[in-house]
Protein backbone atom coordinates (compact mmCIF):
# COMPACT_ATOMS: atom_id res chain seq x y z
CA UNK A 1 0.00 0.00 0.00
CA UNK A 2 2.95 2.27 1.04
CA UNK A 3 4.60 1.33 -2.36
CA UNK A 4 1.77 1.95 -4.21
CA UNK A 5 1.07 5.62 -2.84
CA UNK A 6 4.52 6.29 -3.10
CA UNK A 7 4.35 5.63 -6.92
CA UNK A 8 1.59 7.53 -7.69
CA UNK A 9 2.74 10.18 -6.00
CA UNK A 10 5.93 9.89 -7.92
CA UNK A 11 3.80 9.98 -11.19
CA UNK A 12 1.61 12.82 -10.19
CA UNK A 13 5.29 14.75 -9.53
CA UNK A 14 6.47 13.52 -13.03
CA UNK A 15 3.18 14.47 -14.97
CA UNK A 16 3.30 17.77 -12.72
CA UNK A 17 6.70 17.91 -14.03
CA UNK A 18 6.06 17.63 -17.55
CA UNK A 19 2.81 19.57 -17.48
CA UNK A 20 5.41 22.85 -16.15
CA UNK A 21 7.84 22.20 -18.86
CA UNK A 22 5.05 22.08 -21.55
CA UNK A 23 3.76 25.51 -20.14
CA UNK A 24 7.20 27.21 -19.42
CA UNK A 25 8.23 25.65 -23.15
CA UNK A 26 5.00 27.28 -24.86
CA UNK A 27 4.62 30.24 -22.92
CA UNK A 28 7.91 30.95 -21.05
CA UNK A 29 9.52 34.34 -21.75
CA UNK A 30 11.14 34.88 -25.34
CA UNK A 31 12.29 37.91 -27.07
CA UNK A 32 9.64 39.75 -29.28
CA UNK A 33 11.29 40.09 -32.74
CA UNK A 34 9.70 41.15 -35.72
CA UNK A 35 9.04 37.35 -36.81
CA UNK A 36 6.95 37.18 -33.37
CA UNK A 37 5.10 40.21 -33.12
CA UNK A 38 3.70 38.96 -36.56
CA UNK A 39 3.18 35.65 -35.12
CA UNK A 40 0.51 37.77 -32.91
CA UNK A 41 -1.37 39.64 -35.49
CA UNK A 42 -3.97 37.60 -37.77
CA UNK A 43 -3.71 38.33 -41.22
CA UNK A 44 -7.11 41.10 -41.65
CA UNK A 45 -8.16 39.12 -45.39
CA UNK A 46 -7.27 35.28 -44.31
CA UNK A 47 -8.93 33.04 -42.26
CA UNK A 48 -7.18 31.91 -39.12
CA UNK A 49 -3.80 32.59 -40.58
CA UNK A 50 -1.42 35.10 -38.89
CA UNK A 51 0.64 37.89 -40.43
CA UNK A 52 3.82 35.80 -40.28
CA UNK A 53 1.93 32.77 -41.81
CA UNK A 54 -0.11 34.27 -44.83
CA UNK A 55 1.19 35.13 -48.60
CA UNK A 56 -1.04 37.50 -49.30
CA UNK A 57 -0.02 41.27 -50.05
CA UNK A 58 -1.21 42.81 -47.19
CA UNK A 59 -0.15 40.49 -44.62
CA UNK A 60 2.77 41.10 -46.80
CA UNK A 61 2.63 44.54 -46.19
CA UNK A 62 1.67 44.07 -42.34
CA UNK A 63 5.94 42.36 -42.34
CA UNK A 64 7.38 45.19 -43.76
CA UNK A 65 5.21 47.72 -41.80
CA UNK A 66 6.52 46.02 -38.73
CA UNK A 67 9.65 45.80 -39.58
CA UNK A 68 9.68 49.64 -40.56
CA UNK A 69 8.37 50.30 -37.02
CA UNK A 70 10.84 47.99 -35.06
CA UNK A 71 13.39 49.70 -37.14
CA UNK A 72 12.60 53.41 -36.28
CA UNK A 73 12.80 52.66 -32.72
CA UNK A 74 9.17 51.43 -31.22
CA UNK A 75 8.64 49.02 -29.06
CA UNK A 76 6.52 45.43 -29.82
CA UNK A 77 3.89 46.80 -27.31
CA UNK A 78 3.77 49.93 -29.72
CA UNK A 79 3.56 48.34 -32.99
CA UNK A 80 1.08 46.15 -31.71
CA UNK A 81 -1.37 48.89 -30.24
CA UNK A 82 -0.59 50.55 -33.93
CA UNK A 83 -1.97 47.63 -35.30
CA UNK A 84 -5.18 47.50 -32.83
CA UNK A 85 -6.08 51.17 -33.63
CA UNK A 86 -6.22 50.78 -37.46
CA UNK A 87 -7.78 46.93 -37.48
CA UNK A 88 -9.12 46.63 -33.81
CA UNK A 89 -8.78 44.02 -31.26
CA UNK A 90 -9.41 41.31 -33.75
CA UNK A 91 -6.46 41.83 -35.41
CA UNK A 92 -4.63 40.09 -31.78
CA UNK A 93 -4.40 36.59 -32.30
CA UNK A 94 -4.72 36.08 -28.67
CA UNK A 95 -7.51 37.08 -27.26
CA UNK A 96 -7.86 40.08 -24.44
CA UNK A 97 -8.06 40.08 -21.33
CA UNK A 98 -11.54 41.86 -21.25
CA UNK A 99 -14.83 40.81 -21.85
CA UNK A 100 -15.39 37.55 -23.66
CA UNK A 101 -11.63 37.24 -24.12
CA UNK A 102 -11.38 37.14 -20.27
CA UNK A 103 -13.89 34.33 -20.24
CA UNK A 104 -11.71 32.46 -22.84
CA UNK A 105 -8.13 32.91 -20.46
CA UNK A 106 -10.19 31.68 -17.12
CA UNK A 107 -12.53 28.95 -18.55
CA UNK A 108 -9.14 26.32 -18.92
CA UNK A 109 -8.03 27.43 -15.20
CA UNK A 110 -12.17 27.04 -14.08
CA UNK A 111 -12.43 23.59 -15.47
CA UNK A 112 -9.12 22.48 -14.13
CA UNK A 113 -10.12 23.53 -10.95
CA UNK A 114 -13.43 22.54 -10.91
CA UNK A 115 -12.56 19.00 -11.90
CA UNK A 116 -9.73 18.71 -9.40
CA UNK A 117 -12.77 19.62 -6.90
CA UNK A 118 -14.67 16.81 -7.60
CA UNK A 119 -12.05 14.71 -7.52
CA UNK A 120 -10.90 15.80 -3.93
CA UNK A 121 -14.60 15.75 -2.74
CA UNK A 122 -15.01 12.30 -3.71
CA UNK A 123 -11.70 10.92 -2.51
CA UNK A 124 -12.88 12.76 0.72
CA UNK A 125 -16.34 10.52 0.70
CA UNK A 126 -14.54 7.27 -0.33
CA UNK A 127 -13.26 5.98 3.36
CA UNK A 128 -16.72 7.04 4.67
CA UNK A 129 -17.82 3.80 2.28
CA UNK A 130 -21.26 3.71 1.54
CA UNK A 131 -23.86 4.59 4.07
CA UNK A 132 -25.99 1.86 5.12
CA UNK A 133 -28.44 2.65 3.29
CA UNK A 134 -27.05 2.55 0.17
CA UNK A 135 -25.17 -0.53 0.84
CA UNK A 136 -26.95 -3.43 -0.22
CA UNK A 137 -28.06 -1.76 -3.85
CA UNK A 138 -24.77 -1.00 -4.69
CA UNK A 139 -21.56 -3.50 -4.71
CA UNK A 140 -18.16 -1.18 -4.10
CA UNK A 141 -16.06 -2.92 -6.61
CA UNK A 142 -18.50 -2.25 -9.37
CA UNK A 143 -18.35 1.11 -8.25
CA UNK A 144 -14.46 1.38 -7.91
CA UNK A 145 -14.14 0.72 -11.60
CA UNK A 146 -15.91 3.66 -13.55
CA UNK A 147 -13.57 5.88 -11.53
CA UNK A 148 -10.12 3.96 -12.05
CA UNK A 149 -11.21 4.64 -15.67
CA UNK A 150 -11.72 7.82 -15.44
CA UNK A 151 -7.99 8.32 -13.22
CA UNK A 152 -6.56 6.26 -16.57
CA UNK A 153 -8.28 9.27 -18.90
CA UNK A 154 -6.89 11.84 -17.38
CA UNK A 155 -3.53 10.32 -17.23
CA UNK A 156 -3.80 9.27 -20.62
CA UNK A 157 -4.95 13.01 -22.05
CA UNK A 158 -2.29 14.85 -19.21
CA UNK A 159 0.15 12.14 -20.72
CA UNK A 160 -1.01 12.52 -24.19
CA UNK A 161 -0.50 16.63 -24.00
CA UNK A 162 2.60 16.50 -22.23
CA UNK A 163 4.24 14.43 -25.07
CA UNK A 164 3.08 16.28 -27.79
CA UNK A 165 4.66 19.75 -25.91
CA UNK A 166 7.88 18.14 -25.50
CA UNK A 167 7.74 16.30 -29.05
CA UNK A 168 6.72 19.82 -30.84
CA UNK A 169 9.41 21.28 -32.38
CA UNK A 170 11.25 24.33 -29.83
CA UNK A 171 9.70 27.19 -30.60
CA UNK A 172 12.27 29.22 -29.90
CA UNK A 173 14.47 27.51 -32.54
CA UNK A 174 12.24 28.98 -35.43
CA UNK A 175 13.28 32.03 -34.38
CA UNK A 176 14.61 32.83 -37.71
CA UNK A 177 11.93 35.49 -38.85
CA UNK A 178 9.46 35.38 -41.88
CA UNK A 179 10.05 38.76 -43.38
CA UNK A 180 13.89 38.10 -42.97
CA UNK A 181 12.81 34.74 -45.51
CA UNK A 182 11.21 36.54 -47.75
CA UNK A 183 13.81 39.36 -47.98
CA UNK A 184 16.59 36.31 -48.00
CA UNK A 185 14.85 34.80 -50.89
CA UNK A 186 14.64 38.66 -52.89
CA UNK A 187 18.27 39.06 -52.15
CA UNK A 188 19.00 35.69 -53.41
CA UNK A 189 16.92 36.33 -56.86
CA UNK A 190 19.04 40.01 -56.76
CA UNK A 191 22.49 37.72 -56.60
CA UNK A 192 21.20 35.52 -58.99
CA UNK A 193 20.72 38.39 -61.59
CA UNK A 194 24.57 40.02 -60.83
CA UNK A 195 25.86 36.72 -61.56
CA UNK A 196 24.11 36.37 -64.70
CA UNK A 197 25.19 40.15 -65.10
CA UNK A 198 28.68 38.51 -64.85
CA UNK A 199 28.82 41.39 -61.80
CA UNK A 200 30.56 38.35 -59.39
CA UNK A 201 31.88 40.53 -57.03
CA UNK A 202 28.47 42.43 -55.81
CA UNK A 203 26.56 38.95 -56.17
CA UNK A 204 29.45 37.64 -53.82
CA UNK A 205 28.44 40.41 -51.06
CA UNK A 206 24.94 40.26 -51.29
CA UNK A 207 25.45 36.50 -50.79
CA UNK A 208 27.17 37.08 -47.80
CA UNK A 209 24.59 39.29 -46.45
CA UNK A 210 22.29 36.08 -47.04
CA UNK A 211 24.36 33.55 -45.33
CA UNK A 212 24.89 35.79 -41.76
CA UNK A 213 21.37 35.71 -41.88
CA UNK A 214 20.85 32.23 -42.96
CA UNK A 215 24.44 30.29 -43.13
CA UNK A 216 22.85 26.87 -44.77
CA UNK A 217 25.22 24.85 -47.04
CA UNK A 218 23.37 25.90 -50.66
CA UNK A 219 24.14 29.71 -50.02
CA UNK A 220 27.46 29.35 -48.47
CA UNK A 221 28.83 27.30 -51.57
CA UNK A 222 26.76 30.15 -53.95
CA UNK A 223 28.56 32.39 -51.89
CA UNK A 224 32.17 30.58 -52.74
CA UNK A 225 31.39 30.01 -56.36
CA UNK A 226 30.73 33.91 -57.28
CA UNK A 227 34.35 34.49 -55.31
CA UNK A 228 35.69 32.43 -57.30
CA UNK A 229 34.19 33.68 -60.36
CA UNK A 230 35.20 37.34 -58.70
CA UNK A 231 38.97 36.25 -58.69
CA UNK A 232 38.54 36.06 -54.66
CA UNK A 233 39.89 32.50 -54.47
CA UNK A 234 41.13 32.65 -51.55
CA UNK A 235 38.18 33.75 -49.83
CA UNK A 236 36.13 31.07 -51.88
CA UNK A 237 38.47 28.55 -50.53
CA UNK A 238 37.63 29.75 -46.65
CA UNK A 239 34.04 29.60 -47.75
CA UNK A 240 34.51 26.44 -49.17
CA UNK A 241 36.21 24.82 -46.24
CA UNK A 242 33.79 25.89 -43.23
CA UNK A 243 30.98 24.05 -45.76
CA UNK A 244 33.12 20.96 -45.93
CA UNK A 245 33.56 21.23 -42.59
CA UNK A 246 30.11 20.88 -41.67
CA UNK A 247 29.14 18.58 -44.40
CA UNK A 248 32.25 16.17 -45.52
CA UNK A 249 30.04 14.73 -47.86
CA UNK A 250 29.79 17.72 -49.70
CA UNK A 251 31.11 17.09 -53.57
CA UNK A 252 30.33 20.31 -54.54
CA UNK A 253 32.21 21.92 -51.53
CA UNK A 254 35.03 19.71 -52.15
CA UNK A 255 34.84 20.63 -55.79
CA UNK A 256 34.76 24.91 -55.13
CA UNK A 257 37.62 24.24 -52.62
CA UNK A 258 39.43 22.39 -55.46
CA UNK A 259 38.94 24.79 -58.10
CA UNK A 260 39.95 28.17 -55.34
CA UNK A 261 43.29 25.75 -54.13
CA UNK A 262 44.08 25.82 -57.85
CA UNK A 263 43.50 29.28 -58.65
CA UNK A 264 45.00 30.84 -55.34
CA UNK A 265 48.42 28.47 -56.46
CA UNK A 266 47.70 25.83 -53.74
CA UNK A 267 49.64 22.68 -54.15
CA UNK A 268 47.11 21.25 -52.23
CA UNK A 269 44.65 21.74 -55.64
CA UNK A 270 45.43 18.47 -56.97
CA UNK A 271 45.28 16.40 -53.82
CA UNK A 272 41.10 18.36 -53.27
CA UNK A 273 40.20 17.44 -57.25
CA UNK A 274 41.63 13.99 -56.58
CA UNK A 275 39.21 13.24 -53.53
CA UNK A 276 36.55 15.67 -55.72
CA UNK A 277 36.98 12.50 -57.99
CA UNK A 278 36.96 9.98 -56.39
CA UNK A 279 33.70 10.98 -54.21
CA UNK A 280 31.84 12.04 -57.48
CA UNK A 281 33.21 10.55 -60.75
CA UNK A 282 29.78 10.88 -62.64
CA UNK A 283 29.20 14.18 -61.84
CA UNK A 284 29.24 16.53 -64.91
CA UNK A 285 32.16 18.60 -63.69
CA UNK A 286 34.39 15.24 -63.38
CA UNK A 287 35.26 15.48 -67.47
CA UNK A 288 36.54 19.19 -66.76
CA UNK A 289 38.66 18.37 -63.41
CA UNK A 290 40.09 15.28 -65.01
CA UNK A 291 41.21 17.52 -68.41
CA UNK A 292 42.75 19.86 -65.28
CA UNK A 293 44.31 17.48 -63.72
CA UNK A 294 46.06 15.97 -66.88
CA UNK A 295 47.01 19.54 -67.93
CA UNK A 296 50.37 20.47 -67.42
CA UNK B 1 -24.43 11.59 -3.58
CA UNK B 2 -27.02 12.59 -5.31
CA UNK B 3 -26.69 16.21 -4.84
CA UNK B 4 -23.45 15.98 -6.28
CA UNK B 5 -24.86 14.77 -9.25
CA UNK B 6 -27.03 16.80 -9.93
CA UNK B 7 -24.07 19.56 -8.79
CA UNK B 8 -22.14 17.82 -11.96
CA UNK B 9 -25.09 17.88 -14.53
CA UNK B 10 -25.35 21.82 -13.69
CA UNK B 11 -21.62 22.65 -13.61
CA UNK B 12 -21.70 20.55 -17.04
CA UNK B 13 -24.56 22.07 -18.39
CA UNK B 14 -23.26 25.78 -17.56
CA UNK B 15 -19.86 25.05 -19.48
CA UNK B 16 -21.07 23.81 -22.41
CA UNK B 17 -23.57 27.15 -22.03
CA UNK B 18 -20.11 28.81 -22.12
CA UNK B 19 -19.00 27.49 -24.77
CA UNK B 20 -22.52 28.06 -26.97
CA UNK B 21 -22.08 31.59 -26.10
CA UNK B 22 -18.86 31.94 -27.13
CA UNK B 23 -18.70 30.10 -30.13
CA UNK B 24 -22.14 31.98 -30.69
CA UNK B 25 -20.60 35.42 -30.12
CA UNK B 26 -17.79 34.43 -32.59
CA UNK B 27 -20.57 33.61 -35.39
CA UNK B 28 -22.59 36.49 -34.43
CA UNK B 29 -19.65 38.76 -35.75
CA UNK B 30 -19.72 39.59 -39.45
CA UNK B 31 -16.29 36.99 -41.09
CA UNK B 32 -13.26 39.39 -42.06
CA UNK B 33 -13.78 38.43 -45.76
CA UNK B 34 -16.61 40.20 -46.57
CA UNK B 35 -17.20 39.30 -50.01
CA UNK B 36 -18.88 42.90 -52.22
CA UNK B 37 -22.36 41.68 -53.27
CA UNK B 38 -23.71 42.99 -56.26
CA UNK B 39 -25.13 45.52 -54.79
CA UNK B 40 -22.04 47.70 -54.57
CA UNK B 41 -18.97 47.65 -51.83
CA UNK B 42 -19.47 46.67 -48.11
CA UNK B 43 -19.19 49.85 -46.83
CA UNK B 44 -18.89 50.75 -43.10
CA UNK B 45 -18.97 54.80 -41.44
CA UNK B 46 -15.85 55.55 -39.77
CA UNK B 47 -14.51 58.15 -37.48
CA UNK B 48 -11.28 60.10 -36.68
CA UNK B 49 -8.75 62.38 -38.09
CA UNK B 50 -7.11 60.27 -41.25
CA UNK B 51 -3.74 59.19 -41.05
CA UNK B 52 -0.80 61.48 -43.12
CA UNK B 53 -0.69 60.58 -47.01
CA UNK B 54 3.10 61.71 -48.11
CA UNK B 55 4.76 60.16 -50.87
CA UNK B 56 5.91 59.93 -54.30
CA UNK B 57 3.51 59.60 -56.93
CA UNK B 58 3.86 57.38 -59.93
CA UNK B 59 4.84 59.92 -62.00
CA UNK B 60 7.63 60.70 -59.45
CA UNK B 61 6.56 64.13 -58.02
CA UNK B 62 5.89 64.47 -54.16
CA UNK B 63 2.89 64.38 -53.12
CA UNK B 64 1.51 65.13 -49.25
CA UNK B 65 -2.27 64.77 -48.64
CA UNK B 66 -1.82 67.88 -46.25
CA UNK B 67 -2.26 70.36 -48.93
CA UNK B 68 -6.04 69.25 -49.61
CA UNK B 69 -7.24 70.38 -46.53
CA UNK B 70 -10.52 71.81 -47.15
CA UNK B 71 -11.28 69.74 -49.88
CA UNK B 72 -13.09 65.66 -49.83
CA UNK B 73 -10.52 63.23 -50.37
CA UNK B 74 -11.07 59.90 -51.61
CA UNK B 75 -8.30 57.88 -51.19
CA UNK B 76 -8.18 54.35 -53.08
CA UNK B 77 -6.21 51.61 -52.49
CA UNK B 78 -5.67 49.73 -55.08
CA UNK B 79 -3.19 47.58 -57.91
CA UNK B 80 -2.80 47.09 -61.57
CA UNK B 81 -2.56 43.09 -60.56
CA UNK B 82 -6.12 43.78 -58.71
CA UNK B 83 -8.78 43.06 -61.47
CA UNK B 84 -11.90 44.58 -60.13
CA UNK B 85 -9.37 47.84 -59.90
CA UNK B 86 -9.41 48.05 -64.06
CA UNK B 87 -13.17 48.44 -63.59
CA UNK B 88 -13.56 51.05 -60.66
CA UNK B 89 -10.59 53.52 -61.47
CA UNK B 90 -12.57 54.79 -64.37
CA UNK B 91 -15.36 55.40 -61.91
CA UNK B 92 -13.04 57.12 -60.19
CA UNK B 93 -11.95 59.10 -62.63
CA UNK B 94 -15.27 60.24 -63.86
CA UNK B 95 -16.07 61.21 -60.11
CA UNK B 96 -12.77 63.45 -60.04
CA UNK B 97 -13.76 65.41 -63.52
CA UNK B 98 -17.06 66.16 -62.41
CA UNK B 99 -16.67 67.13 -59.06
CA UNK B 100 -13.49 68.03 -59.02
CA UNK B 101 -14.84 71.85 -59.26
CA UNK B 102 -16.94 71.07 -56.45
CA UNK B 103 -14.14 70.16 -54.15
CA UNK B 104 -13.43 66.51 -54.70
CA UNK B 105 -9.65 65.54 -54.93
CA UNK B 106 -9.09 61.89 -55.81
CA UNK B 107 -5.48 59.83 -54.42
CA UNK B 108 -4.65 56.40 -55.00
CA UNK B 109 -2.22 54.06 -53.12
CA UNK B 110 -0.86 52.09 -55.16
CA UNK B 111 0.15 49.12 -53.26
CA UNK B 112 2.98 46.55 -53.88
CA UNK B 113 3.14 46.71 -57.66
CA UNK B 114 5.38 47.55 -60.31
CA UNK B 115 4.84 51.37 -60.91
CA UNK B 116 5.56 50.69 -65.20
CA UNK B 117 2.77 48.53 -64.92
CA UNK B 118 0.65 50.48 -63.30
CA UNK B 119 1.40 53.57 -65.35
CA UNK B 120 0.74 51.44 -68.10
CA UNK B 121 -3.10 50.19 -67.05
CA UNK B 122 -3.83 53.95 -66.13
CA UNK B 123 -2.72 54.94 -69.70
CA UNK B 124 -4.36 52.17 -70.93
CA UNK B 125 -7.59 53.05 -69.09
CA UNK B 126 -7.31 56.38 -70.52
CA UNK B 127 -7.12 57.80 -66.52
CA UNK B 128 -3.89 59.14 -66.43
CA UNK B 129 -5.27 62.25 -65.02
CA UNK B 130 -5.57 60.10 -61.42
CA UNK B 131 -3.06 60.27 -59.40
CA UNK B 132 -1.48 57.96 -57.01
CA UNK B 133 1.30 57.75 -54.24
CA UNK B 134 3.20 54.85 -55.60
CA UNK B 135 3.51 51.94 -51.87
CA UNK B 136 5.21 49.63 -53.03
CA UNK B 137 5.74 47.92 -49.21
CA UNK B 138 2.07 48.43 -48.91
CA UNK B 139 2.76 49.81 -45.19
CA UNK B 140 0.89 53.55 -46.47
CA UNK B 141 -1.96 51.28 -47.05
CA UNK B 142 -1.48 49.45 -43.97
CA UNK B 143 -1.52 52.78 -41.84
CA UNK B 144 -4.46 53.41 -43.78
CA UNK B 145 -6.12 50.18 -42.29
CA UNK B 146 -7.00 49.14 -45.60
CA UNK B 147 -7.19 45.14 -45.66
CA UNK B 148 -7.09 44.14 -49.59
CA UNK B 149 -8.13 45.87 -53.10
CA UNK B 150 -9.76 47.47 -53.96
CA UNK B 151 -10.37 50.07 -50.91
CA UNK B 152 -11.66 53.56 -50.53
CA UNK B 153 -11.31 55.81 -47.60
CA UNK B 154 -13.71 59.19 -47.66
CA UNK B 155 -12.51 62.14 -45.60
CA UNK B 156 -14.51 65.23 -45.51
CA UNK B 157 -13.48 68.85 -45.56
CA UNK B 158 -12.28 68.83 -42.11
CA UNK B 159 -9.99 65.87 -42.47
CA UNK B 160 -12.05 63.01 -40.89
CA UNK B 161 -12.25 59.56 -42.15
CA UNK B 162 -16.26 58.80 -42.69
CA UNK B 163 -16.87 55.91 -45.27
CA UNK B 164 -14.85 53.04 -45.51
CA UNK B 165 -15.53 51.02 -48.79
CA UNK B 166 -14.48 47.14 -49.25
CA UNK B 167 -14.96 46.32 -53.03
CA UNK B 168 -14.95 48.71 -56.24
CA UNK B 169 -17.16 51.34 -55.59
CA UNK B 170 -19.46 53.06 -58.49
CA UNK B 171 -21.12 55.92 -59.80
CA UNK B 172 -24.33 54.92 -57.82
CA UNK B 173 -21.95 54.63 -54.51
CA UNK B 174 -20.82 57.86 -55.09
CA UNK B 175 -23.84 59.67 -55.31
CA UNK B 176 -25.09 58.39 -51.97
CA UNK B 177 -21.76 58.59 -50.16
CA UNK B 178 -19.60 61.57 -51.47
CA UNK B 179 -21.53 63.68 -52.97
CA UNK B 180 -23.90 64.73 -49.39
CA UNK B 181 -20.29 65.45 -47.99
CA UNK B 182 -19.64 67.93 -51.12
CA UNK B 183 -22.61 69.90 -49.71
CA UNK B 184 -21.86 70.41 -46.49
Amino acid sequence: MTLRRFLTLGLLVVLLGAAGTAVWRSAGPRPESAHSIAEQLLCPTCQGESVAQSQSPMAAAMRDTIDQQLAAGRTPEQVRRFFVDRYGPDVLAEPSYRGLGLLLWLLPGLTVALVAGLALRRRRRKPDGPSPAEAPAEAPPARRRPSRAWDAVAVAVIALVAAVAVASPHRASDTRPAPTADRNTSLQSLAQSLEDQGRYAEAAEVYRDVVTQRPDDRTRLKLAFALLRAERATEAAITAEQVLHDSPTSTDALLILGLAQRASGSPAATATLRRFLKAAPADPAAAEVRRLLAAP
Amino acid sequence: MRRGRVLSALLAAAAVTALGVTLASGVGRPSGDAAPTAAGPVTQARSGTAPALTGTTLTGATFDAAALRGKVVLVNVWASWCDPCRQELPVLAAAQRRWAARGLAVVGIDIRDNAESARALLSGLGVQDLQSIADPQGTTAVAWGARGVPETFVVDRSGQVRWWAQGAVDAAWMEQRVSPLMSS
